[in-house]
């Protein structure tokens, strides 16, 4: 795998959207799996620091995924 | 920081407490699941945790210990992530159930605040785009369709997200700022 190819892998594990299955359970990001193992650990690393800057941005201080979660409930 | 200060709100229904205690737990949540990175969607599991405690939340059981909704929400956390290495693997875990589980709470850093807004409005065009459409996006459009939005290929969407990422770590450090440092200690 190319070094921008798995980059970008990384960058689809790291945002806070998924999609949901037919349960209304989230279901995991595809390109997760096409990650080896650093990878992954890669984009949990990266996902620490992605939402601590997100939250510092929110006027709320939520981060993409704590929005994504009020959504959730919010919607029910 | 005691974060149970919002739980009788939260049992009670209200969405803004929950949003707050949101904002001081999950960093905790996440950091909890270290050790299972490799092997589970952790995004996942994180919201799965986050929304339980909104359930369980008027059904809570308190030790009289500080951060008790936290600390249900990190057990969850992990449950739920063993279930699903379980589920994948079909294989047992073995993780100590009487472990320990250390929580921090994160409190509003206004001056991280100021300094992450200082650097943001330093960056560069298209790193600046990916950026702000993703905060905005709260988690609920796709990248495919943040891309489409801006009117940019996805993977240059997702590369100009990852060069104002750094952009912004590398202008906290300047300023003295050591996130990502301060994250994985």
């Amino acid at each position: 795998m190319k070094p921008a190819d798995r980059q970008v892998l990384i960058e689809r594990v790291v945002s806070a959207h998924r999609a949901l299955d037919p349960l209304e359970r989230l279901k995991s990001e595809p390109a997760f799996h096409d990650l080896d193992e650093a990878g992954r650990r890669e984009a949990y690393e990266l996902a620490l620091t992605t939402r601590r800057l997100e939250a510092a941005l929110d006027e709320a201080g939520l981060s993409s995924t704590g929005w994504a979660v009020l959504k959730r409930i919010t919607e029910r | 920081m005691d974060l149970d200060v919002h739980l009788a709100a939260i049992g009670a229904g209200d969405t803004q407490a929950f949003a707050r205690w949101v904002a001081g737990a999950e960093p905790s949540v996440r950091a909890s699941l270290a050790r299972f990175a490799a092997q589970v969607d952790v995004e996942v599991v994180v919201q799965e945790a986050l929304l339980r405690a909104w359930q369980f939340a008027p059904r809570v059981q308190c030790d009289g210990k500080p951060n008790c909704l936290l600390r249900f929400s990190v057990r969850a956390a992990r449950n739920l992530a063993i279930d699903e290495v379980r589920h994948r693997r079909r294989e047992v875990l073995r993780v100590p159930i009487d472990e320990e589980l250390p929580v921090a709470p994160v409190e509003p850093d206004p001056l991280l605040r100021r300094a992450v807004e200082e650097c943001r409005k330093q960056l560069p065009e298209n790193p600046s785009r990916a950026l702000l459409a993703r905060v905005e996006a709260q988690g609920l459009e796709s990248d495919a369709q943040i891309a489409e939005r801006l009117g940019m290929k996805l993977n240059t969407l997702l590369k100009n997200f990852g060069r104002a990422r750094q952009f912004l770590l590398e202008c906290l450090e300047r300023r003295g700022v050591h996130l990502s440092g301060e994250l994985s200690a």
